[in-house]
């Protein structure tokens, strides 16, 4: 069952193309990857998709209803949160707060309910605290809850980004670089923490990545952007042999040189 | 009614322009500063007045000195201006070196620049007050009166539909001095190194900095630019209306704000357009409020005029009429 | 050094030690204030008081206690005694009153980080909607209704001014939250002009505001009966209303909301991608900070018995910022000392000090000149406050600390729950 589409999806900025007509099918609860040099466009698509941009021409399907025209936070409502590549954490919140907003659209403790201390809202936000906990306790963070998210690590940045967005419990996760930086034991732990959230998480992913090991060792599926279009698509294995693939990577010539 | 106001039309025009083009040459402060730095400089209103006081500081040792008779009136003025300019110009680069830069260094968020130059701007105030004060006894100051010569524009016999318009010599020399002021700025910007560097450093401070350029070095020119050209227009605002006062800069500083926001933040024609758009656009509105609303609203709405096109502008316009969209980069 | 610092030491950790020590100095300071009742600086020590109380390393509970008694019973009771009650009670109530502007412009510009430069826009709001309508301004537009109300309704135009000042803080942030950052400042800052400028010159074609002569004559509040008039009177409701703003802004700070408003804060992007609808979160701080300077504004135009647009003015705007930065963005407890300080430097210090400086020309034939008066200098004294705390100490006087939770207690929970649910699970299993 496909859970995501994208259609003739088109972005210009000004006179400069930076998408051209992209296609895609995700299944639901697949893994997909894409990839592509660097000014591809994948952020660009990423940035559609959350409605950070709206597109120039093209539709996005999540469930077969149209995302064009939605503000951010009624997209993630709808079940997309993602992650970011220049990590975009709250700095000045400790990392159990960071949880705390990413769960914040499924809460239903109103202010005005905190002011008058109902004990229904109390319990709520106490149960919140306990969820987030878990899920800091899922990421691997169990030992930073009071530290401010600024003060962390930049492996541990980038799980947070992860433990705050599954937090809305998304139906799609979007994962932008997450192993940017990473040395290969902290890319070892992601790698599984993907595979895991997958199973346990009942969530489709679709990460943007260069390193090329996890993307052929987890992806369902592989799109190749290059200058904004979508060169080519399939399983892992026939895009490692796919020629234009190679070009777009290495340059004209090198499939015949090589 | 509309006869009445195509009667005024004349005098509306002169005065609108005698406005415009202070608020265009002050706007120009904003536009660099915010081109390169992206900070509401909110200090630099008072280094327009700053030099309008200096400049009135330095015609009262001339007069006492008895220069003021014995040279002709435009030597002073020149003399008064170059000083003027020269001081204010220092004293932006100086605003620059002890309230933006240390901040810039730590890369603190853009609230804790705009806290510091309202502070500044507060220390500005006062200290002028103060030497006013202490010096005159009084911080409202009345400049000798210099250039006024009154000329009537006998537009009546010849055109029936327009009113006589009047203005002083004073006048011409804003309009003259501000159009060189002018025109000697965008020659520097696009025709000389330092305007490229400026342009560069605008553009992309990093990569600017990759490129050998002295990165603090072309701020500090920047800033000295600016503030050489408010404070010169203080000294033009003097001559033309006569009294200053330590808090003049405020409301000219917003109003040239908007001027620089009208024209899009960052591009300097288009400060020297929405400058003289804005003056023209308030001095109608102070001259014609009254008589299109009947009474209901007089000339004392014009500021809420000026605040109401900022408003609009941001809101449906914010890349200004001549700047272009940006886009923030997730 | 190190003998006091170790004296220091044995104090922190003895709870008894440290409740004689303060228990002395509010008596000292009290004792003080009784026996040299016209000493300002006897009124300030003890006010301090309550500084040291929010260091100590006491129960929560027992220090609002403490601090409450010490505010509403001793500090009003020692300076009863004294000739200037009623200036003390009034520097208390100015205190009040700005303290609750100040939490309310922090909800602005310390948690949801939007720098508004109007913010006295709103309390001018509240401090007009009583004037109008507890004078007989109100007659001179209104078709139907008696008026001047009677004191009565001051209770009630205390909610009407949180309400009114709260529609203005929406109707501000509609158009204005469309603004990109530091725009947004220099928006505020007209609409602050704008609103200035409109109580100004209200007084035609319909004279709703009276324009520049101001609302004189308007109707102190009473309760059951009795008028309320004096400065000790007034510091009571002051005094109650701040500590129902500081009720509030404890509960919104670690809310569902005060999560979204740092959140947004920090970074607007991510917010948003989290499922927070920016424009909402940022009317809701717009509004609820409004309305905290609303309801002062009834107070204060209840006390000050006339309003005028003078009282509005910019510099009141970043006076209250000032408070703020002094304070220290996003600290509750350093908006309050920073409302204090700010407000008893202008009240009290630079008046003694001048009053002093005059003292001394005439006695001495020293000649200051009256420019050189600290009354006057208010402007380079904040402005350079400015400069040094946005410089060197940007977290200001008391630095926000987020608040920690109890790992352990909640380890313990998810343990508990996890169990819970795994019971659950298997007895559905069963069954």
């Amino acid at each position: 069952m496909n859970i995501l589409e994208v259609k003739h999806l088109t972005k210009e900025f000004g006179g400069l193309t930076a998408t051209s007509d992209i296609n895609m099918t995700i299944k639901k609860n697949s893994i997909t990857a894409v990839i592509g040099p660097n000014g591809a466009g994948k952020t660009t698509f990423f940035n559609m998709i959350t409605a950070v941009y709206h597109p120039t021409s093209g539709d996005i399907l999540l469930n077969g209803k149209s995302l064009v025209g939605l503000k951010p936070h009624q997209v993630s409502q709808f079940g997309i949160t993602r992650t970011f590549q220049n990590i975009r954490l709250f700095e000045n919140m400790t990392v159990l707060e960071n949880v705390l907003v990413g769960m914040h659209q499924n809460l239903k403790s109103h202010w005005i309910g905190t002011l008058l201390q109902l004990p229904h809202i109390r319990k709520i936000e106490e149960n919140a605290r306990t969820t987030a906990y878990d899920i800091l306790n899922y990421v691997g963070l169990e030992n930073y809850v009071n530290e401010n998210a600024g003060n962390l690590a930049y492996g541990a940045q980038r799980r947070l980004e992860i433990g705050r967005a599954i937090a809305a419990k998304p139906k799609v996760l979007l994962l932008d670089e997450p192993a940017a930086g990473m040395n290969p034991k902290e890319t070892e732990r992601l790698t599984n923490l993907i595979h895991d959230m997958r199973t346990k998480l009942d969530v489709t992913i679709i990460l943007i990545e260069h390193d090329m090991n996890l993307v052929m060792k987890i992806s369902d599926s592989i799109y190749v952007l290059d200058h904004g279009e979508l060169i080519a698509s399939g399983k892992p294995n026939e895009i490692r042999n796919n020629k234009k693939v190679i070009e777009a990577y290495l340059g004209k010539g090198a499939v015949s040189n090589g | 009614m509309l006869a009445h106001i195509i009667q005024n039309l004349p005098q509306v025009l002169i005065d609108g322009l005698t406005l415009g083009v202070v608020y265009a040459v002050v706007a120009i402060g904003y536009t660099m500063v915010y081109g390169i730095l992206e900070l509401i400089n909110f200090a630099h209103g008072d280094v327009f007045m700053t030099g309008a006081f200096i400049g009135a500081i330095v015609l009262f040792l001339l007069m006492g000195m008895g220069f003021l008779a014995a040279l002709p009136a435009i030597l002073v003025f020149i003399i008064v201006i170059v000083i003027a300019a020269i001081a204010t110009g220092l004293l932006g680069v100086g605003i620059e070196r002890v309230a933006y830069r240390p901040l810039r260094k730590k890369n603190a968020p853009k609230l804790i620049a705009l806290i510091t130059s309202i502070g500044i701007s507060f220390v500005l105030e006062d200290l002028v007050r103060f030497i006013a004060e202490l010096k005159t006894g009084n911080y409202i100051v009345t400049a000798p009166p210099m250039f006024n010569h009154k000329f009537t524009l006998n537009l009546h016999s010849a055109l029936p539909f327009f009113n006589n318009a009047t203005f002083q010599s004073s006048f011409l020399l804003v309009l003259i001095v501000t159009i060189i002021m002018l025109i000697a700025l965008d020659l520097f910007v696009n025709k000389t190194k330092w305007g490229m560097a400026m342009r560069a450093v605008a553009q992309d401070r990093d990569t600017a900095s990759l490129m050998t350029i002295n990165v603090n070095r072309v701020i500090s020119v920047t800033f000295f630019i600016g503030s050489a050209l408010g404070g010169a227009t203080g000294v033009l605002f003097m001559i033309q209306y006569g009294t200053i006062d330590p808090y003049i800069g405020f409301i000219l500083g917003i109003k040239a704000f908007t001027a620089a926001v009208l024209g899009g933040i960052g591009n300097i024609r288009g400060a020297m357009f929405g400058g003289v758009m804005l003056g023209l656009l308030e001095m109608f509105a102070a001259s014609n409020l009254s008589i299109i609303t009947h009474g209901a609203m007089g000339a004392e709405y014009k500021d809420v005029f000026a605040f109401i096109i900022l408003i609009l502008v941001l809101i449906f316009k914010p890349e200004g009429l001549f700047g272009k969209a940006v886009v923030e980069k997730v | 050094m190190t003998s006091l610092s170790a004296f220091f030491e044995k104090i922190a950790q003895s709870k008894k030690n440290q409740i004689i020590l303060f228990l002395t100095y509010v008596i000292v300071t009290g004792a003080g204030l009784f026996l040299l009742p016209d000493s300002t600086i006897a009124f300030l020590l003890l006010l301090f008081s309550i500084l040291i109380l929010y260091y100590l390393n006491l129960n929560l509970r027992a220090k609002w206690v403490t601090g409450i008694v010490i505010l509403a019973v001793v500090v009003p009771f020692i300076a009863s005694f004294s000739d200037s009650y009623q200036t003390y009670m009034e520097v208390g109530t100015l205190v009040g009153i700005y303290c609750a502007m100040a939490l309310g412009l922090n909800i602005v510009v310390g948690f949801a980080g939007l720098l508004d430069l109007g913010f006295i826009a709103f309390f001018a709001v509240g401090a007009y909607t009583y004037a109008i309508f507890a004078s007989d301004q109100a007659s001179k537009f209104m078709p139907f209704g008696h008026y001047p109300l009677s004191g009565g309704t001051f209770w009630i135009f205390i909610f009407i001014a949180a309400i009114v000042a709260a529609i203005f803080g929406i109707l501000l942030g509609v158009p204005v939250l469309r603004v990109r950052g530091d725009y947004l400042a220099i928006v505020t800052l007209g609409f602050g002009e704008i609103i200035r400028i409109l109580l100004n010159n209200m007084d035609h074609p319909i004279n709703i505001t009276n324009g520049s002569m101001g609302i004189a004559s308007i109707t102190p509040p009473s309760f059951f009966g009795i008028s309320i008039g004096s400065s000790n009177q007034f510091y009571y409701i002051a005094f109650a209303i701040f500590l129902l703003v500081i009720y509030v802004v404890r509960k919104l700070e670690y809310s569902k909301l005060g999560r979204a408003w740092k959140a947004v804060r920090d970074n607007e992007i991510a917010a948003q991608s989290m499922g927070i609808p920016l424009v909402k979160t940022k009317l809701a701080a717009f509004a609820i900070g409004a309305s905290f300077s609303g309801m002062m504004g009834v107070v204060f135009a209840a006390k000050q018995m006339f309003v005028d647009a003078t009282s509005f003015t910019y510099l009141e705007s970043t006076m209250v910022l000032v408070m703020v930065i002094l304070g220290g963005m996003g600290s509750v407890p350093g908006v309050i000392l920073g409302a204090a300080v700010v407000i008893i430097l202008r009240t009290q210090v630079l008046t003694n000090i001048s009053n002093w400086l005059s003292a001394m020309s005439s006695n001495y034939g020293i000649s200051i000149p009256p420019a050189l008066s600290p009354e006057k200098m208010q402007l380079l004294i904040f402005g350079i406050l400015l400069i040094v705390f946005a410089l060197y100490r940007t977290q200001g006087l008391i630095p926000h600390k987020n608040r920690k939770v109890d790992v352990a207690k909640l380890k313990k929970e998810s343990e508990q729950a996890a169990l819970t649910r795994k019971k659950t699970a298997s007895g559905g299993a069963d069954s």
